[in-house]
């Protein structure tokens, strides 16, 4: 099932001196289940196209369609609403609130959608066991290393249930063990739930474990491969 | 679980020291104005008291020439429709007729203009207290021919208790008026402007003395409640006749009213000016708060939480700060100027002369009004709801992406 349709992306950013085509001219689609690593040089799009796809950054033109809605005809306030039913984020860094526990920040997600107490409390626990930390509930975030805490944010972005998952460059403050933890959950949590992924890399290691390799530059697919 | 409260109560405390500086700033503000206020008002109802109950009541009665000309020849005869008039309004507790005019006091050896003032004695102690001001001899009952003398005046006189002090004046329209009267007690007031001139005497002796039987310069009229006066003489307005007039305290002290309205309007602008730089402390903190800030508040706006909670979050957050500084400050000044209003200040040395001079009690009174208490409250009330435009403003162009990219 597609999950999402993306057609002639494009962004421009209108700089002091010059004009920037940050993405030019992008079309995909990504299938329900996929984990898909969009690579390619820095400065090539990446997290422009990601931040686009996530509802976070208006583009200058094209369409982006999740389940059918084009997410940028909706207005900012349905937008927020949409981003938090239908994609999940793990961001690069500072990921965590840091006044709220591990288990809160798990769980703010689902207060904002309106879940029970119960509900949320279960999945809670159930997302930080299925991320091996399970025994760091009651933990704030700068008591967790920079591993534990990429950790906790791929368990909240799946708190909300989301028709996706997109992670922007998420082990790139990780060193190669908290890498390989992160990537071996990521692709667990891919296999048991069905939950697409798509994230931006540098990472040798993070391509390897990808099953379709989006390659961009200058704004543009140059290569689509599955493997 | 984690309400916004909870959110707000955490990130309150992640820089501790910025947000106990930040609260002690509005705790000093509101305690500053408090104390400031508590003494201003305090001041000004000690200083209206003293007058109101020393001299002119809170309302007064008289005929329309006399606040201008004081003379007993512009003295009237009440009838019997006013004093019902008077009598009938809830409002008045009290009232007392006097007959005010000016002699010579003579003894024999010297002599001094005075202040004749022919009382009710006992209405009139039931108004001012009069009687508690006697440091030697016996107050005056009603019908006595004995008078009081102000203790200067005796001492400027060389005269005490049951000498005979002489008044020579003017009675109506001319008649000359002369009396020896029996020194019955010596009043030593506070104000000292009085003691050096006052002569208290029955009223009934006293229009006697001018040739002025049953007449009256004026009739003070007590409120229970400062609130009533206007409300009290409006009605009794209604029953006045043509020749009468009353006047409220404020009208017939225009200077203590000018005096009184500039003392607050400067208290008003030294406590702007310390409230707004508390202000712009305070509006430095949040600014410094929101941009450290910057890319957790696009974070969360990224996960899903809509501006308005965001926004509120924040409000809270530096509601918390405003209220503790706010807590603070009335529950450390609460017990102090309660402490004061029970025992005021007295002022001694040279400024309590000057005080005294002027005439007013030496004394710093405080004011437990409850708007000392809530009018600093409000105003950090205010200075947030303005500080609260600027959250509400930057939550609304705060974009999660540049948040993250920062
Ligand atoms: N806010 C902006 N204003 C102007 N130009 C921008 C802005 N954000 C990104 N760009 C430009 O757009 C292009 C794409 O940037 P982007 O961050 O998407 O690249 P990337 O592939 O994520 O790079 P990296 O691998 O270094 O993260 C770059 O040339 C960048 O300079
Ligand atoms: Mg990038």
């Amino acid at each position: 099932m597609k999950v999402i349709e993306i057609k002639n992306l494009v962004k421009i950013y209108n700089g002091s001196e010059i004009e920037v085509k940050a993405v030019n001219g992008i079309d995909l689609n990504f299938e329900e289940g996929e984990f898909a690593a969009i690579v390619g040089p820095s400065g090539s799009g990446k997290t422009t196209f990601l931040n686009m796809l996530g509802g976070l950054d208006r583009p200058t033109s094209g369409e982006v369609n999740i389940g059918g809605i084009n997410i940028w005809g909706l207005s900012s306030r349905k937008l927020i609403d949409f981003r938090m039913n239908n994609i999940g984020f793990v961001f690069q860094a500072y990921n965590l609130i840091p006044v709220l526990t591990a288990g809160e920040n798990i769980e703010l997600i689902m207060h904002l959608q309106g879940r029970p107490k119960k509900e949320r409390e279960e999945r809670t626990k159930e997302l930080l066991d299925a991320v091996g930390l399970i025994d760091r509930l009651k933990s704030r975030p700068n008591k967790l290393s920079g591993g534990q805490q990429q950790r906790v944010a791929v368990a909240r972005a799946l708190a909300s249930k989301p028709k996706f998952i997109l992670a922007d460059e998420p082990t790139a403050n990780l060193d190669s063990k908290s890498t390989t933890g992160l990537l071996d959950i990521m692709a667990e949590m891919n296999r048991k739930y069905n939950t697409t992924f798509i994230f931006a890399t540098h990472d040798k290691r993070v391509m390897d474990k990808a099953k379709r390799i989006v390659t961009i530059d200058d704004g543009k697919v140059v290569e689509d491969k599955w493997q | 679980m984690m309400t916004y409260f909870k959110i707000a109560w955490r990130n309150l405390w992640r820089n501790k020291r910025r947000t106990l500086i930040t609260s002690a700033s509005i705790f000093f503000g509101v305690f500053f104005a408090i104390f400031m206020s508590s003494v201003q008002q305090g001041t000004m109802q000690n200083m209206v008291d003293n007058m109101v109950s020393f001299y002119t009541g809170y309302l007064q009665i008289q005929e329309e020439q006399f606040n201008e000309n004081r003379s007993i020849n512009n003295s009237f005869i009440p009838n019997e429709y006013l004093i019902n008039s008077i009598n009938s309004h809830n409002a008045i507790t009290q009232y007392a007729q006097r007959l005010e005019s000016f002699a010579l006091a003579a003894s024999e050896l010297n002599s001094f203009g005075s202040m004749i003032l022919g009382i009710q004695p006992e209405k009139e102690d039931a108004i001012s207290g009069l009687s508690k001001w006697i440091i030697k001899g016996n107050f005056i009952t009603p019908g006595s021919k004995d008078v009081l003398l102000g203790k200067v005046l005796a001492e400027n006189l060389k005269l005490v208790l049951n000498d005979t002090v002489v008044l020579i004046g003017q009675g109506y329209h001319g008649v000359s008026a002369a009396g020896k009267y029996r020194v019955a007690g010596l009043l030593d007031f506070p104000l000292a402007e009085l003691s050096r001139q006052v002569v208290y005497m029955d009223i009934s002796n006293c229009q006697e003395l001018f040739s002025l039987p049953g007449h009256l310069t004026s009739i003070v009229l007590m409120v229970s409640n400062p609130d009533e006066v206007q409300g009290a003489a409006t009605l009794i307005n209604q029953d006045l006749p043509d020749e009468l007039r009353i006047y409220r305290w404020d009208e017939l002290q225009p200077e203590l009213v000018n005096l009184i309205e500039g003392k607050l309007a400067s208290g008003k602008i030294i406590k702007g000016l310390l409230f707004m730089i508390i202000g712009f402390g305070v509006w430095g903190t949040i600014i410094m708060l929101m941009s450290e800030r910057k890319r957790e508040l696009g974070v969360l706006i990224a996960l899903g939480m809509r501006k308005t909670r965001l926004t509120i979050m924040i409000i809270i957050e530096s509601a918390y700060i405003g209220i503790l500084g706010i807590l603070l400050g009335v529950v450390v000044s609460l017990p102090l100027v309660w402490h004061l209003f029970i025992n005021p200040l007295r002022v001694g040395g040279k400024i309590g002369e000057t005080y005294t001079k002027m005439g007013f009690e030496p004394i710093i009174a405080f004011s437990m009004q409850p708007e000392v208490f809530y009018s600093p409250a409000i105003t950090i009330f205010i200075m947030f709801a303005i500080i609260s435009i600027y959250e509400i403003w930057y939550i609304a162009k705060l974009k999660a992406v540049i948040a993250l990219r920062a």
